[in-house]
């Protein structure tokens, strides 16, 4: 992982002004190497009747781009213009090489596929092994196996068929030794791959030939500064500030702060300062407001000065 | 109690049931665990979630307990790994790829995106061919009545056709019927951009780009030539060569990413057979939480008014005692005076029997008064400034239904909840005109009829649901909160009106609710100096209440 670390370029898509990750290698590399954990916006297919857990895309906050382009490690792309002409005007080789990625994937999830079935099936039959087993020659037969029986994986995989799926062919061969170029060995029922809808176009699209640059970052200083000093931001919505910032990757920490970016000679209400102070404290956070110093004749903009509030119960 | 007195001393935003009332300390530990969990949230294990999937990964739910984290780093290796542990869970459970089954005809379920059939559809294009055909029927009423309930099919933002369907998609997605014979295509159903990327995005729709025109994936006869194509390849030996197979296969289009899929349904507000994104998160988020949702039309339909005006929100307007009601016979000069003099007192001397009279008077200042006004008497301000309006973001966007409510995508009954999806950052809290013409769009819901029957007791229910109210999705980058926003009816609930009654309707605590309230103090303070016995003047505020207690003789 360390040595494609170190000139990895993240995709980030430009969609309709908003700025989305779908890799899931770019989403663990930020998180990692750049203290961005963003939003999960998408639905789990592994369970899609919640909203605890989500899943990819990343939705960044436009600071988290352009952070990460000021970086050198992103590069944003007009995702809907490069699909549009990608797939308009897509020669034979394009969409051959396309083609065979996607057979590839499919063929591994036939592999996952069929692996999970054997295991699943190695614990049907040892549940039952104190009766009379069976021999393995007859399990084809009893085609619909009970959904409970294809559980676990099988299950999460195929979730809308209910595992009613016929797929028990290769049972007979366990542990599905095959390499990935040829099929599996030969089934009693013929297979059929399953279908795919992959969860990048990578294979589709090589790389950024479209740079948009990043608009709308006003709250890059403040964002940049905490960014630097460790600090992960997620939206703020939950806690009534523009941002909630943890001292370190919110799977392990509660957030600290509740942060809201000022302008420099920006007149703040007393009354918001209180409002703040106070519903910050309530949640047992600190109230964290910052600006950044603007650019002069004979200075560059810098220093910026965060300061923290919280509710004296005098 | 959001009108009451104690949030003052309280600050927490979050209601919550008072389980401990004098442990002052106990309340704010139960107040900070609400927080917590509530944090919880957008940063859960997914450690949590692997084992809840797959008991493979030998992670119990147990070892995972909801908020175990730490306060701050201390550089430990067990901090370090724990760390490492999530960031794998993740990473694990999101690598997942979608696998749809194409064993069963009926599991996997096919979507082709054609952007540009519909382009230059008329939306009325349905409504027209009824209108028609009810007229040469002989206009039946049944006919008519039928017509005029059409939900809006939204005809040309439908750019997925679909293949088949399966259980996740049949809620989904509209047939436009009535078409000639010979057009491509005819009868199949169509998905709007949100419901198909939110399909996909659930595992439950593999979307393909076609490389042929429609006439040739859906010849007009009803056959689908690539799914006839897909499995002739699929059905022939295993002999075949890879090649033709896929030459085969993939004769009319191409598979999609879930990428592909954001990149080509996902676009600016109001672009035709897009959605935006923020509209995409609030309608997945409500779908995953078992919602049926459905687009609300572009140009809200007049609303069909289910309003039986309430008279009986006025409880003491029927005279309850044989005094009163000779009283109300009396001549009363000037019982609603529009116009006061323009001099002198406003309430002219002389001798009054009744509170009501005097507070008529006293009501200068005019106030809205929710279900008396039409939705088309608060549209009509609007019409005014109307391209001001136009660029309003504050627009019902969606309907929702309770998953209990018995719901047909073809004639949907009448929404639970009305939707309307706002930017956390980009946009500021809504102007007059905007909310009201917000609320105006909505139809009426009146508080429930026990409510509107419960006099001064039910206060309280009837100022906090409001009589029309519309949703409103904050949403900021992915994180959605809802609100409600109400048309409280404080005009409705003159207060004074039960001075009069002789029996007041029992113990009434003050009338803190806003208008009506306040407007009570003033007057009774009047009515004490005037050396009437009303021990509430005194009190001002919003003890009128007691007033009319006082006065009982």
């Amino acid at each position: 992982m360390a040595s494609t670390e170190v000139d990895r370029q993240v995709r980030i898509s430009k969609i309709a002004g908003r700025y989305l990750v779908f890799d899931i290698d770019d989403v663990a590399y930020i998180r990692r190497q750049h203290g961005i954990c963003a939003v999960f916006t998408g639905t789990m297919p592994q369970n899609p009747t919640q909203n605890v857990f989500l899943g990819l895309p990343l939705e960044l906050y436009a600071e988290d781009a352009k952070m990460l382009l000021d970086r050198k490690v992103a590069y944003i792309a007009d995702d809907p213009l490069e699909h549009l002409t990608q797939l308009k005007s897509m020669d034979d080789e394009m969409r051959k090489s396309y083609l065979q990625s996607i057979k590839t994937q499919r063929r591994t999830a036939q592999l996952v596929f069929n692996e999970a079935k054997a295991q699943s099936m190695a614990k049907h039959k040892d549940k039952r092994k104190p009766k009379q087993p069976q021999p393995p020659v007859v399990v084809p037969t009893e085609l619909p196996l009970p959904a409970s029986s294809a559980d676990d994986v099988a299950a999460a995989v195929d979730q809308e068929e209910g595992g009613a799926e016929s797929l028990l062919g290769s049972s007979s061969s366990k542990p599905v030794k095959t390499d990935s170029s040829t099929p599996p060995q030969k089934p009693l029922v013929k297979e059929k791959l399953p279908a795919i809808t992959p969860t990048t176009s990578n294979a589709m699209i090589s790389n950024g030939t479209s740079n948009p640059d990043v608009e709308n970052h006003t709250a890059l200083p403040l964002y940049s500064y905490l960014n630097e000093r460790g600090y992960f931001i997620t939206p703020g919505l939950r806690f009534g500030g523009d941002f909630s910032v943890y001292p370190g990757d919110p799977f392990r920490y509660h957030a600290h702060y509740m942060a809201n970016s000022y302008g420099w000679d920006e007149k703040i209400p007393m009354l918001d300062l209180v409002t703040s102070g106070r519903l910050g404290t309530a949640v047992k956070k600190s109230f964290l407001m910052g600006g950044q110093k603007p650019a002069t004749e004979n200075s560059e903009a810098g220093e910026l000065r965060a300061f923290c509030i919280e509710w004296a119960g005098m | 109690m959001p009108l009451d007195d104690d949030l003052e001393d309280n600050p927490s935003l979050v209601p919550r049931p008072s389980t401990t009332t004098n442990n002052a300390t106990g309340d704010a530990a139960a107040m900070m665990d609400e927080v917590e969990e509530a944090e919880d949230a957008p940063t859960a294990d997914f450690r949590l979630f692997a084992s809840t999937y797959s008991k493979t990964k030998n992670i119990s739910a147990q070892t995972i307990r909801k908020g175990e984290k730490d306060f701050e780093s201390h550089g430990t290796r067990a901090q370090a790994s724990a760390l490492d542990a999530s960031r794998d869970a993740m990473r694990d459970v999101l690598s997942y790829t979608r696998v749809h089954n194409t064993k069963s005809a009926s599991g996997w379920c096919r979507g082709w995106y054609f952007p540009d059939w519909w382009k230059d559809w008329p939306e009325d294009w349905e409504q027209q061919k009824l209108t028609k055909r009810g007229k040469e029927g002989g206009g039946e009423d049944d006919e008519e009545e039928k017509d005029r309930k059409l939900p809006p099919l939204h005809v040309r933002d439908r750019v997925v056709l679909l293949e088949h369907t399966n259980v996740a998609s049949q809620s989904l997605g509209r047939a436009v019927t009535g078409l000639p014979k010979d057009r491509p295509a005819r009868g199949r159903e169509w998905l709007l951009p949100e419901e198909a990327l939110y399909l996909v995005e659930r595992g439950s729709l593999d979307l393909w780009w076609p490389t042929r025109g429609i006439e040739e994936v859906f010849p007009a006869d009803g056959s689908v030539a690539a799914a006839a194509a897909t499995t002739s390849a699929e059905g022939e030996g295993e002999q075949t060569k890879e090649e033709e197979d896929d030459d085969d296969k993939y004769k009319y289009g191409l598979p999609l990413s879930l990428q592909a899929a954001y990149a080509l349904l996902i676009g600016e507000d109001g672009e035709r057979g897009k959605v935006s994104l923020q509209k995409f998160q609030v309608f997945s988020h409500l779908k995953r939480a078992g919602y049926n949702v459905i687009r609300a039309p572009t140009n809200p339909l007049p609303v069909q008014d289910d309003t039986q005006l309430t008279t009986t929100t006025q409880p003491a307007s029927k005279p309850k005692s044989v005094t009163e009601w000779l009283i109300s016979c009396l001549p009363q000069s000037k019982s609603s005076p529009t116009d006061p003099p323009p001099y002198g007192p406003l309430v002219p001397p002389g001798f009054y029997r009744s509170y009501n009279t005097i507070y008529n008077y006293l009501s200068l200042r005019p106030s809205s008064c929710p279900t008396d006004d039409q939705p088309q008497k608060i549209q009509s301000p609007e019409s005014d400034d109307s391209d001001s309006d136009f660029d309003s973001p504050y627009k019902i966007h969606y309907h929702v239904y309770k998953a209990s409510t018995k719901f047909v995508r073809t004639r949907p009954p009448p929404p639970d909840f009305y939707i309307s999806v706002i930017s956390a950052k980009d946009t500021s809290i809504p102007t007059l005109s905007e909310i009201s013409s917000l609320l105006a769009s909505a139809p009426a819901d009146l508080p429930k009829a026990e409510w509107l029957a419960g006099g001064p007791a039910r206060l309280y229910a009837r100022l906090k649901h409001g009589y029309r109210n519309v949703l409103l999705a904050v949403n900021d980058h992915g994180v959605i909160n809802y609100m409600r926003f109400a048309e409280g009816g404080f005009a409705k609930e003159e207060l004074f009106r039960n001075y009069d009654v002789r029996v007041s309707g029992g113990p009434r605590r003050g009338g803190r609710g806003g208008g009506g309230g306040g407007g009570g103090g003033k007057k009774s303070g009047n009515n004490n100096g005037r050396g009437s016995r009303g021990r509430g003047g005194g009190r001002g505020g919003g003890r009128g209440g007691r007033g009319g207690r006082g006065r009982g003789n």
